[in-house]
């Protein structure tokens, strides 16, 4: 009776802060809501009518439907992307978002599932490929491996996802030795669960433009750009709406790991086109259809270059520091990344894959109204699920959901920012100000560290004492100094002459914004093991730094 | 002490839910057919047959007639004589009950210029081609249906075991188990499968009453089907439908462990190939030039 009072109570706390919100969720809930409906009445209709109600045919057996669970079994190993950098190489600001991350693998295996389940032409025998149940055709049937790995990776990441939520309903710190291993488990699995995937197409010999063995690791590279686009558009859209509270330093590394993912993806295209295009064999068509047309069939044409366009659009936009660290640029890349892999790995790699069948035939396919709006049901059910589930693990975190009888949730000194505890008064150079001249300063001002700031204060660089210790023992002009000395003999006069701030200042600079907490500078400081942090203004201009001493005396502030 | 009105809805509740049982266990929950007892086997093909009769209005038998002992069919094509009139295609449809409104045909004659043809590639092959006389000057037709592998592409990747191959050489489907996942088309090299996009029809003066489980029985919506070597026919000793409807003598069938079989004699006498040899499947099918 207890257990029952006390389900109901969670239930009763779950409903009211997944299923409350303001106006944007309802709005929302509702066009999804809409969608589901429309999909599901379509979905009905194709039950009826067979699957003739799809654009399908004999001669492109797969389409619509195949292509998105592709896609999104590259966004459910997402979440590997962030528990790497998190657990292995610590990087704390990621940490807690991890579990926003697992969210959304769990809602999108459940969607690709659902885009499987869809496509079935007897889906009321589903069973039937079930192991013990029905008759899996383990160990040959890749779907039967793809369905084994799909269904593990989405228990365990519920396992985990529970596992720290029951914890923080409670109010207790999950145990590490429990969660770590089966964080480690899910990492394999991840990789696995696209591996497999890839595998489903790359095995059939009977498909050349499937069966090279890039295809594995295409999969992979490009499930890191889709991926991390997507956690970063959903990030921005939290923040804008329920004010969620989110480090530029954890989204700008999701950037940075899309764009070295992309480059990597590129990469693997061109030696594919290059390969094909090269040798010249048969198996050239199938490519020859993607990204030329064969005569008047130039289905694929268009979408595959627009799908090149946005991805190199969002590799530059993520690769360049400036777009990066910028809202509408950051957006811009993920939005281009996450449409540009959808085209080319959803659609641009099922597709092309039929065409020309077997026996050389070109049947051209696009979707059909009602592939169209089952999958956007699909789609909506996917976003519904990850939306209630975010609201839940918002709620956990910030203390809103939690048992009655739990401690009141730890929360943070957050009052004091960078700007309350900065030194304001801050001397800083030019880049063209003389080494000489900072040694000075920095002994007169009893100072250990000087910004370089342009005309208009906007900070470009720090010159500390050991930069200019370094410069001191290193007198030898570097490797690459050296070959400039012999090719432009002025350049050694410059050498002789001193060098100047610009020339020996670290940039660019580990700086902060004024708001930032106190407890983000203590990482910042311990992470990157400096001693002091630029504080700036929106525009990136110098408004004080703060070093070590002056948050040891803001810690004496708190607890005095 | 119960009133008689919760007696009956109680016993109601009961048979209700026992119907409902019994029919989840009949129509969604039953067994493989190939793990029924020889007497549930016999039950479940005549409630086939009732439920044919019923649609087609005509008195219909469905046999499960298993492989013969010592008998592994094999199937040679003489491609210089082919004339591309595909009589063998609409005789194959009427024999193995292809769906009418939306055409299936099991069979697919490719026509290609002489010059072009490679056994490996078929890129230049034209599907569709209405010539007033056949055959035309230029030109060579290959018809290619479900080659039979040794080792079939399609058979491995069926997540449920729905399509297997049997004994006899026949890869055979199981329309009660597939649930029309279609990755068997993916697989195929040789594009010899067929899916039901919709519920097939075909006309009921038209239907071949006489059917095999596995073989030309009736279809439905969302399964896949292919040639079977017309196994209705070929384990009774028949010839396929498409080898006596052919009008040249084209088409060649036998028993490969048959030294003094038609199929034995083409392969001990002439240079036979297959399709698409590189991918080691293995066809059963073989093709040749008698001529020329």
């Amino acid at each position: 009776m207890k257990l029952l009072s006390e389900a109901l109570i969670f239930f009763k706390g779950l409903s009211d802060v997944t299923f409350r919100g303001g106006r944007v969720f309802y709005i929302w809930m509702s066009i999804l809501t809409f969608f589901i409906l429309t999909g599901a009445l379509a979905y009905i209709y194709q039950l009826r009518a067979g699957l003739i109600i799809t654009n399908m045919r004999d001669q492109v057996s797969w389409g619509f439907y195949v292509s998105n669970f592709t896609f999104l079994v590259g966004i459910a190993a997402a979440a590997v992307l962030l528990i790497i950098p998190a657990y292995l190489y610590s990087f704390k600001p990621i940490k807690r978002i991890v579990i926003y991350g697992e969210l959304l693998a769990i809602s999108a295996v459940i969607t690709a599932l659902l885009f499987i389940f869809v496509d079935f032409g007897r889906p009321e025998r589903f069973w039937h490929a079930i192991p013990f149940i029905g008759t899996a055709n383990f160990p040959y049937s890749i779907l039967t491996w793809d369905m084994l790995v799909l269904n593990a990776y989405l228990g365990l990441n519920l396992l985990i996802v529970l596992y720290v939520g029951c914890n923080t309903y409670f109010g207790k710190e999950p145990d590490k030795h429990i969660l770590m291993p089966l964080i480690l488990i899910s990492i394999p699995l991840a990789v696995a669960v696209h591996t497999v995937t890839a595998f489903v197409y790359n095995g059939l010999s009977a498909r050349p433009f499937w069966n090279a063995s890039i295809l594995a690791p295409r999969f992979l590279a490009s499930a890191f750009c889709s991926g991390p686009s997507l956690l970063i558009i959903i990030f921005h859209v939290l923040k804008r709406f329920i004010g969620f509270k989110i480090e530029d330093r954890a989204i700008g590394k999701l950037a940075e790991i899309a764009a070295y993912a992309m480059a990597i993806n590129i990469f693997l295209m061109l030696s594919e086109v290059y390969k094909e295009y090269y040798s010249k064999t048969i198996h050239l068509i199938s490519l020859k259809y993607l990204y030329e047309g064969l005569g008047s069939h130039k289905g694929f044409v268009l979408p595959i270059r627009i799908s090149l366009l946005l991805n190199v659009l969002g590799l530059l936009l993520f690769l360049i520091p400036k777009t990066r660290r910028k809202t509408p640029t950051l957006i811009a890349g993920a939005v281009s990344m996450f449409i540009g892999i959808w085209l080319e790995k959803g659609m641009g790699l099922v597709v092309p894959g039929f065409i020309p069948s077997p026996l050389g035939e070109v049947y051209e396919y696009s979707p059909s109204v009602y592939e169209i709006l089952i999958a956007l049901g699909v789609f909506s059910t996917g976003a519904m699920l990850y939306t209630l589930s975010l609201r839940a693990a918002v709620s956990l975190e910030t203390g809103k959901l939690r048992h009655p009888g739990a401690p009141p949730p730890v929360i943070e000194k957050e009052g004091l920012t960078a700007g309350d505890i900065m030194t304001k008064e801050v001397i800083a150079v030019l880049p063209e100000t003389s080494v000489d001249e900072i040694a000075g300063l920095l002994i007169n001002h009893r100072i250990s560290g000087i910004p370089v700031v342009d005309n208009e204060r906007r900070v470009l660089g720090i010159v500390s004492e050991s930069d200019i210790i370094y410069r001191e023992i290193h007198r030898d002009p570097e490797i690459l100094e050296r070959l400039g000395g012999i090719v432009l003999p002025a350049y050694r006069q410059t050498l002789k002459r001193g060098l100047t701030a610009g020339e020996i200042m670290t940039s660019p600079p580990v700086t902060a914004h004024v708001n930032t907490t106190l407890r983000e500078l203590v990482e910042l400081v311990v992470d990157k093991r400096i001693k002091r942090i630029i504080i700036v203004d929106k525009e990136g201009r110098l408004c004080g730094i703060v070093s070590r001493i002056d948050i040891v005396k803001a810690i004496e502030r708190l607890h005095p | 002490m119960l009133t008689r009105r919760e007696f009956i809805r109680n016993s109601l509740t009961i048979l209700g839910s026992m119907s409902l049982g019994a029919c989840l266990k009949q129509d969604i929950f039953k067994e493989k057919f190939m793990e029924l007892s020889e007497e549930e086997k016999k039950r479940f093909l005549m409630r086939l047959e009732e439920r044919y009769e019923r649609r087609y209005g005509i008195k219909f038998s469905v046999k499960d007639t298993p492989p013969l002992e010592g008998v592994v069919f094999g199937y040679a094509l003489d491609l210089s004589r082919c004339i591309g009139c595909r009589r063998c295609v609409y005789a194959c449809v009427r024999e193995n009950n292809q769906s009418r409104d939306i055409p299936i045909q099991w069979i697919r004659v490719l026509r290609i210029k002489k010059e072009h043809f490679a056994p490996s590639d078929f890129e230049s092959a034209e599907h569709y081609y209405n010539p007033e006389k056949v055959p035309e000057d230029g030109y060579m037709y290959i018809p290619v249906q479900c080659q039979q592998c040794e080792s079939p592409p399609c058979v491995k990747v069926c997540p449920t075991k729905a399509t297997w191959k049997e004994p006899d050489g026949i890869v055979v489907i199981d329309y009660e188990w597939c649930i029309g996942c279609r990755c068997c088309m993916a697989a195929c090299p040789y594009w010899a499968r067929r899916f039901n996009w919709k519920e097939p029809y075909i006309p009921k003066e038209e239907i071949n009453p006489d059917t095999h489980y596995y073989g030309n029985r009736p279809r439905m919506r969302g399964v896949v089907e292919k040639c079977t070597f017309c196994i209705q026919r070929t384990r009774n000793g028949r010839y396929p439908a498409c080898v006596e409807a052919c009008p040249t003598g084209a088409r060649k069938f036998g028993n490969l462990l048959d030294p003094e079989s038609e199929v034995r004699y083409i392969l001990d006498n002439f240079k036979v190939f297959r399709l698409k040899a590189e991918l080691n499947t293995e066809p059963r099918f073989f093709y040749f030039f008698s001529l020329g």
